[in-house]
């Protein structure tokens, strides 16, 4: 059995998780309202519960790659004064999930 | 057929949902009409027997938990006073370092490795001696003002609290000790010797003990000010305590002959449990309420009997962070009111890529972010101090180049407007710093680059504190002006874990975190030199962005769950048992507006389904 379900669902904050679900089950979230959840019964109830959109690994790390291109691009698009100091204004970087 | 109306003379209650799971409903029986299940709480609490100590005793004291405990001193008839310390495993227990200065009716908290014994009746006279355990040495710590043996102990080696006891006469005095020294807190309502305690040095607990009659008085502490709340149902003297201060146990001791009775205490309530097998008074007490230990004490002679508690109603659970509001702006690189509470956070100013500064002010009132009033200079990684009504931001970056946008700019918030305040000697990045209040903050780090300056604001004007030992930037600030900590941030030499205490004029090394991160969450307050969570951050073994929480106890660096969200450059709020945090960045592809608090380890009940079977 697979470790982790992967969906998204927008985190519509007071609620979205609480901390019983935290002890219930593994949960991260990632850009695109990506969400990479413990894969048991609890964890797949709180997917559902959120009205969340089930991807397979493939397609929610298509999701996260395609907001990291982006912000990229936006970057690049920066005067180079913008980018004048490390860890303060960095270029985003890479996203791998679990 | 006979009914349980006839055997009890009530009806069950048919009920939609569970009620709430507290003492006030043990024992009750209900229909839970959702999952047509008949339901009860169902209490399964009992004392079984254990590893008798190495040496029998009475008049100890105790620490630690039940599967790390620690009793030392006591007396021995025909032997006298002891210095023998020992340590519990849970199962055995084996022979410590000896006290420094023999005694019977020794206070004492704290843990197995970092325990704290103090006060007491040595060879002829009450004595202020304190003594700090490592976990093998005594060392000598700062003397009580106030001599006394019988007295109250309750909190850790670095915040300990002692209260009551007699000198010559009963006495109410309170002394709260931070690792050096004691000083006066808040006398108790009820004057008294041979009471026991549990709880922090901030949320202590005391109850029972001598008045010249025996007592259950039951008082709470809240850093200042004792609170007197309902009694125990067993007025008693000589017992031992353990727990905290909504979750306290109290057990043996003598209400004119020895009792084993047990009692436990939910922050408002004392409720019978059952009872030790071996009555005695002046015992020694350690653990959690559900999780209890006894040990020595006195029957008609030393004992070296122990005994542990155990209770499946009331299970620990661990901390864990949960969503919280979203913010109206997403943003990183922001400041929030290092003193604010989880549900009185203050967030402001900020950036989101790929280049937008904020002025944005937002409140946070346990649920919802609504905006407050506007910065008037708009920056980003800023430092901030203060609460949501006395808030305070200084420093921060405008627009390139360095180092004509770094300010020295600060401004106070009296909960909806910033007006202008003293600027700084040197602003700039200030991400993450930021202790005390409105009128006394602490700065350190930072600037326009990797710095050892610090800085301590009075309500007008910045003055150049003690400097760092080490130079970093991106780091973390807490505390207050008098009691601040350092940790972490991007130093010469690469990201450290490096950590410092300030006392208000000098920086001294503490305890590294167990991971070098820069960039982190912070939620201590003015008491995170003791008391201090940190979470999120980067470094170089967590790029882009970690979830790492770490928690810091004034001795010991531990680890607790992660933020469901990895992030860093983000803020936070709140206390170490019920943190906030709030913005920040995953691998700087955008701002985050999500919130996550911290619900420290709890005590719950489970109610149990009743079958036929």
């Amino acid at each position: 059995m697979a470790l982790f379900i992967y969906g998204t669902a927008t985190n519509t904050g007071k609620g979205f998780f609480t901390a019983e679900d935290r002890r219930n089950f593994f949960l991260r979230g990632f850009p695109g309202d990506v969400w990479v959840i413990g894969n048991n019964e609890k964890g797949a109830l709180w997917l559902a519960e959120k009205n969340g959109v089930e991807k397979t690994k493939a397609e929610a790390q298509a999701i996260v790659d395609a907001e990291v291109t982006a912000a990229q691009a936006a970057y690049d698009a920066l005067p180079e004064d913008q980018k004048n100091r490390p860890g303060f204004n960095q270029r985003p970087t890479a996203i791998t999930l679990p | 057929m006979t009914t349980y109306n006839q055997l009890a003379g009530l009806r069950v209650n048919y009920l939609g949902s569970d009620p709430t799971l507290n003492t006030g409903n043990e024992g009750q029986v209900w229909y839970n009409s959702a999952t047509g299940t008949l339901r009860s709480l169902v209490q399964i609490q009992a004392w079984s027997s254990a590893g008798n100590m190495n040496t029998a005793r009475f008049a100890l004291a105790g620490a630690g938990t039940q599967t790390a405990g620690l009793g030392f001193g006591g007396y021995v008839i025909s032997g006298g006073n002891q210095n023998a310390t020992e340590e519990y495993s849970g199962y055995t227990w084996a022979n410590g370092g000896n006290l420094g200065t023999a005694r019977r009716s020794i206070a004492g908290c704290g843990t197995q490795t970092a325990g704290l014994g103090f006060g007491g009746f040595s060879t002829t006279a009450t004595t202020t001696a304190t003594e700090e355990y490592d976990g093998s040495t005594w060392a000598v710590g700062g003397a009580l003002g106030t001599a006394r043996r019988n007295m109250g102990g309750a909190g850790l080696q670095t915040a300990g609290l002692g209260f009551g006891g007699y000198t010559t006469v009963n006495t109410n005095v309170t002394e709260l000790y931070n690792g050096t020294s004691w000083t006066a807190g808040g006398n108790l309502n009820t004057t008294r010797a041979e009471l026991a305690g549990a709880g922090t040095q901030t949320l202590g607990l005391a109850f029972g003990g001598n008045t010249g009659a025996v007592t259950g008085a039951t008082e709470e502490y809240n850093g200042s000010t004792w609170t007197s709340t309902n009694s125990m149902n067993t007025a008693r003297k000589y017992l031992a305590g353990a727990g905290t201060q909504t979750a306290a146990l109290g057990f043996g001791g003598t209400t004119g002959s020895n009792t084993a009775v047990t009692e436990g205490y939910d922050g408002t309530t004392w409720v019978n449990s059952p009872s030790m097998s071996t009555a005695r008074r002046r015992l020694g007490g350690s653990g959690i309420i559900s999780a209890g230990l006894a040990f020595g004490g006195e029957t008609t002679t030393q004992v070296a009997t122990t005994e542990e508690f155990n209770s499946t109603i009331f299970s620990p659970a661990t901390g864990a962070w949960a969503s919280g509001g979203n913010m109206n702006t997403a943003r990183a690189q922001l400041a929030s009111a290092n003193a604010g509470t989880q549900n009185a956070g203050l967030a402001f100013g900020g950036f989101n890529w790929p280049g937008t500064n904020y002025n944005a002010t937002e409140e946070y009132d346990g649920s919802a972010w609504t905006a407050g009033g506007n910065l008037g200079t708009t920056r980003r990684n800023l430092g901030g101090s203060g609460t949501q009504t006395a808030g305070l931001a200084f420093g921060g970056y405008t627009s390139p180049p360095v180092p004509t946008g770094l300010q020295l700019v600060t401004e106070e918030y009296d909960g909806s407007t910033w007006t202008a305040g003293g600027n700084s000697n040197t602003g700039g990045f200030l991400m993450g710093n930021g202790g005390g209040t409105q009128t006394a903050a602490l700065k350190a780090g930072g600037g326009s680059a990797v710095s050892t300056q610090t800085e301590e604001y009075d309500g007008s004007t910045w003055t150049i504190g003690g400097a760092l030992n080490t130079a970093r930037i991106d780091t973390t600030v807490d505390g207050s002006q008098t009691a601040g900590i350092i940790v972490g941030g991007e130093a010469p030499g690469g990201t450290t874990a490096a950590a410092e205490k300030y006392d208000g004029s000098s920086w001294t090394s503490a305890p590294t975190s167990l991971v070098a991160l820069q960039n982190q969450g912070k939620s201590g307050g003015l008491s995170a030199q003791t008391a201090l969570m940190t979470a999120g951050g980067d470094g170089p073994t967590v790029s882009p962005a970690t979830g790492i929480t770490q928690e810091y106890d004034g001795t010991n660096w531990t680890t607790a769950p992660t933020l469901s969200t990895a992030r860093r450059q983000l803020a936070g709020g709140g206390v170490k048992t019920a943190g906030l945090v709030f913005g920040g960045t995953v691998a700087s592809v955008t701002a985050l507006a999500n919130t996550e608090e911290w619900s420290g380890p709890q005590t719950t009940a489970t109610a149990s389904t009743l079958t036929t079977s």
